[in-house]
């Protein structure tokens, strides 16, 4: 009896579970919320504010028009990377007058005078002190520029229209319109870049801007191409065009960088993101007046000191590799001197070279100190007398016609030149970078996926170039 | 400049060289044993057969042959070793399923619309892509991981499809409905099935955004076309499409929506009023449109369209939101 009781209630829930419908969990939910929100509204008063509303609108209707909306956008963006580029050099040189012109000599002879052994000596001051004020005075001054600048039209409630007329052009390339922001986030510096993707509130799009955010060119990747483009781009064209020739290549490879921005976004949403959860919805906030200090205040503790801070953690570590193993030596020669000879052929192949790669290798915590290792290492394996500070130690020259001089003693050509621009843009991110792609996705495989991804296309675009440049040069 | 040439050419070998072994190694047929493989194409005969007789037909070799695009020997050989295993019965030309090869079919049914259901609620893949994933994944869950599957999905009824989700003891409830062209000239119905098979005309019904759930009204049929009404916008198929949209009557507690359209259609300078989602928006977003408030009731007008059409900005409760047209599609609204 009992246990026709039981089977005639299952029944009637199976029956009644028919009747019901499959939609029920959803008109449920619709209906909690539709009650949740009459309540809320008897029980919250708004208070009016149609006046802001309207004055919203007209500037609106101005920022996100067909004709004004891309002109205000490109224009402000271009007065941001102008006054960070060419605010930082005076800050930087500062920086760099005071932490290595002044402090590094006097640590050296304070050292000298306590009678440190010489290898620790240099382990601490040539190498760590070296990299660490390195990496702090070519980085500090750009971020302090860029991030508060950024902020300011974040918190006036600009930023969000950005994404809004850009969304279209990321939608087809299968990511957000949000990613617009973080890609210029990156242009100041990729580990912030990849912090900022949290805006992003769909899984999908939101792996899609970390692992992209590498092809924005950081800051740290400016000076380097803006050095090299200089030395082997510019010196093509006769002395009067050359500062525009310069300029519009490193423009060109920072377009090229968006380019591969979208292509690899439209082949991971295609493939391997495929599967991911991707929703899209975009909040408009209304404007309000940006608060001037706050802004600057949590800008310079949020980014640009955790940021620096990270840098600083990897900077240390890689300043002491970069000093050891132009140090230790394998028999007649260093070890770096032995690496340089082993990889060489390979570099060659990509028309790069095997001072390149180990520079790219054993400087990896900030793109920043790529040229000073470039050039400790050519000097170290030319064994060129009189230039330089010595086995290790990183340094770079007041004179672009030096620096040229080196690189040209070491081999350089042209084709030389435009790989190692086209490589600077494409290859692994910055340990600091890596470090907080892991921290934001907490997966090994996106962060290798995002660290290998560009250097395979570093790899094969200088190949390609080379070959092609062969082919017909 | 002759190396250059040779390193190109090889770097282009290689890449094609690459493509081939992926499509090759790719497939997972290859990297299967035989055991599997030999399982996989049981199971696809089984369901194969299933379909057949669901739909009144008597299932021949040739037809299993031409459906399943194999040799006729091999399934021959396959099906035999079904018979000694009791799975199924030959008489002549006809193959019929067992109760116990029923079962077996049911299960692996079960497997595909429970998954299909979860890659439209949990995952980002596209619609088009369910039934091929399915295909896969049937092949691969035993009893207890779909029953974890079926409970963590809220214990579906239907696939996103609309086909009934068969339960744990292989009972399904059948539905009852009419293929668009028979239904009714002028009387309201809901699309309650698509069929997703042939591939071709479900992906021509994708495009045009026909979902399961809508309201619709048929407007006239003749021999060749359907032309209907759904959420606003008036619909003509030939009737080989129209036939895999399937129709029934709304039940007692649910109200035609007439003048429904759906958000995408609203313009600036009018307002409207929701009437709420569409069964097609699911999981994530649903819940986020929820969250934003875009409630049964609430107001909403057109805020601002980008310089590029889409997304555009509504304004909702006082605030103002973008949606791509892949989302306000999703939306139903009354104009006021």
């Amino acid at each position: 009896m009992e246990k026709k009781d039981k089977n005639s209630i299952v029944d009637l829930a199976s029956e009644l579970r028919w009747k019901i419908g499959d939609n029920f969990h959803d008109k449920l939910t619709e209906s909690l919320y539709t009650d949740a929100s009459e309540i809320a509204s008897q029980a919250i008063e708004m208070p009016g504010n149609e006046r802001n509303y309207s004055l919203d609108r007209k500037i609106d209707r101005i920022v996100t028009s067909k004709r004004f909306g891309f002109p205000i956008m490109l224009g402000i963006l271009a007065l941001i990377l102008w006054l960070t580029i060419s605010g930082a050099n005076v800050p930087s040189g500062l920086l760099f007058t005071l932490l290595i012109e002044i402090t590094y000599p006097a640590l050296k002879s304070l050292s000298e005078s306590i009678g440190l052994i010489w290898w620790l000596d240099g382990l601490l001051i040539d190498g760590i002190y070296m990299a660490v004020a390195w990496v702090v005075s070519v980085m500090l001054p750009p971020m302090a520029i860029f991030f508060p600048l950024f902020t300011l039209l974040e918190d006036f409630g600009y930023l969000p229209r950005v994404a809004f007329n850009l969304d279209s052009l990321f939608r087809r390339a299968g990511a957000h319109g949000k990613q617009a922001l973080t890609m210029s986030m990156g242009w100041g510096c990729n580990a912030a870049g990849v912090v900022a993707t949290r805006i992003i509130d769909s899984p999908r799009e939101r792996l899609i801007a970390i692992i992209t955010n590498n092809f924005s060119l950081c800051n740290g990747r400016w000076p380097t191409q803006i050095l090299i483009a200089t030395i082997f781009i510019g010196s093509l064209v006769p002395s009067s065009f050359s500062g525009t020739v310069t300029s519009l290549s490193v423009i060109a490879i920072a377009l090229l960088g968006v380019g591969f921005m979208f292509l690899t976004s439209w082949l991971l949403s295609r493939t391997v993101l495929k599967g991911e959860v991707s929703t899209f919805t975009l909040e408009l906030p209304p404007y309000r007046p940006p608060r001037f200090w706050q802004t600057i205040y949590t800008s310079l503790i949020d980014r640009t000191l955790i940021v620096l801070w990270r840098a600083v953690l990897f900077a240390a570590p890689a300043g002491a590799v970069i000093w050891l193993v132009s140090n230790i030596h394998l028999g007649e020669i260093t070890l770096a001197n032995q690496l340089i000879e082993w990889i060489n052929p390979f570099g060659l192949f990509l028309g790069l070279n095997g001072v390149i790669l180990l520079a790219y290798i054993i400087a990896i915590p900030a793109n920043e100190i790529i040229i000073p290792t470039i050039l400790m290492l050519t000097v170290a394996n030319l064994k060129l007398a009189g230039i330089g500070a010595g086995e290790g130690v990183m340094f770079e020259l007041d004179s672009t016609l030096d620096t040229a001089n080196i690189l040209k003693a070491g081999g350089w050509t042209v084709l030389t030149g435009i790989n190692l621009m086209l490589f600077s843009l494409l290859h692994n991110p910055c340990s600091t970078t890596i470090y907080t792609i892991y921290k934001e996705t907490k997966s090994a495989k996106w962060t290798t996926v995002a660290s290998i991804l560009p250097v395979i296309m570093g790899f094969v675009v200088c190949f390609l170039v080379t070959q092609f440049w062969h082919l017909f040069a | 400049m002759d190396q250059a040439l040779i390193n190109l050419l090889i770097f282009v070998a290689l890449i094609i060289l690459g493509w081939i072994s992926y499509k090759f190694f790719g497939s997972r047929e290859f990297l299967q044993g035989k055991l599997k493989r030999q399982k996989t194409l049981t199971e696809d005969i089984l369901k194969q057969l299933y379909h057949v007789e669901e739909s009144n037909r008597k299932p021949t070799l040739d037809h299993l042959a031409g459906a399943l695009q194999l040799k006729r020997k091999k399934i021959l050989l396959v099906v035999e070793q079904m018979t000694t295993s009791g799975l199924v019965s030959l008489n002549d030309n006809t193959i019929t399923l067992t109760d116990e090869g029923r079962l077996y079919a049911l299960r692996i049914v079960r497997v595909h619309r429970l998954w299909e259901k979860y890659l439209a609620e949990q995952t980002g893949h596209q619609p088009k892509d369910w039934h091929n994933l399915a295909e896969k994944m049937e092949h691969m869950l035993d009893e207890k991981e779909t029953q974890r599957l079926e409970s963590s999905l809220g214990n579906p009824m239907f696939d996103p499809h609309g086909d009934p989700i068969p339960n744990e003891s292989g009972e399904v409830n059948p539905v009852v409905w009419t293929p668009l062209p028979s239904y009714a000239i002028g009387s309201p119905g809901k699309i309650i099935h698509i069929e997703d098979e042939p591939e071709v005309i479900y992906r021509q019904l994708l495009d045009k955004k026909i979902f399961v759930g809508s309201h619709i009204k048929v407007l006239k049929t003749d021999n060749n076309e359907v032309s209907f009404v759904c959420e606003g916008v008036e619909h003509q198929f030939s009737t080989i499409v129209a036939a895999n949209i399937h129709v029934a009557e709304l039940s007692e507690n649910e109200m035609f929506e007439e003048h429904a359209v759906r958000l995408s259609a609203l313009e600036y300078g009018e307002t409207a009023e929701v009437i709420g989602l569409s069964e097609e928006c699911r999981g994530a977003s649903r819940r986020r449109l929820l969250d934003l408030g875009i409630l049964p009731g609430t107001s909403i007008e057109v805020d601002l369209k980008s310089p590029l059409k889409d997304p555009v900005a509504y304004r909702v409760r006082n605030t103002s939101i973008a949606l791509r047209k892949t989302m306000s599609d999703l939306i139903l609204i009354n104009k006021n």
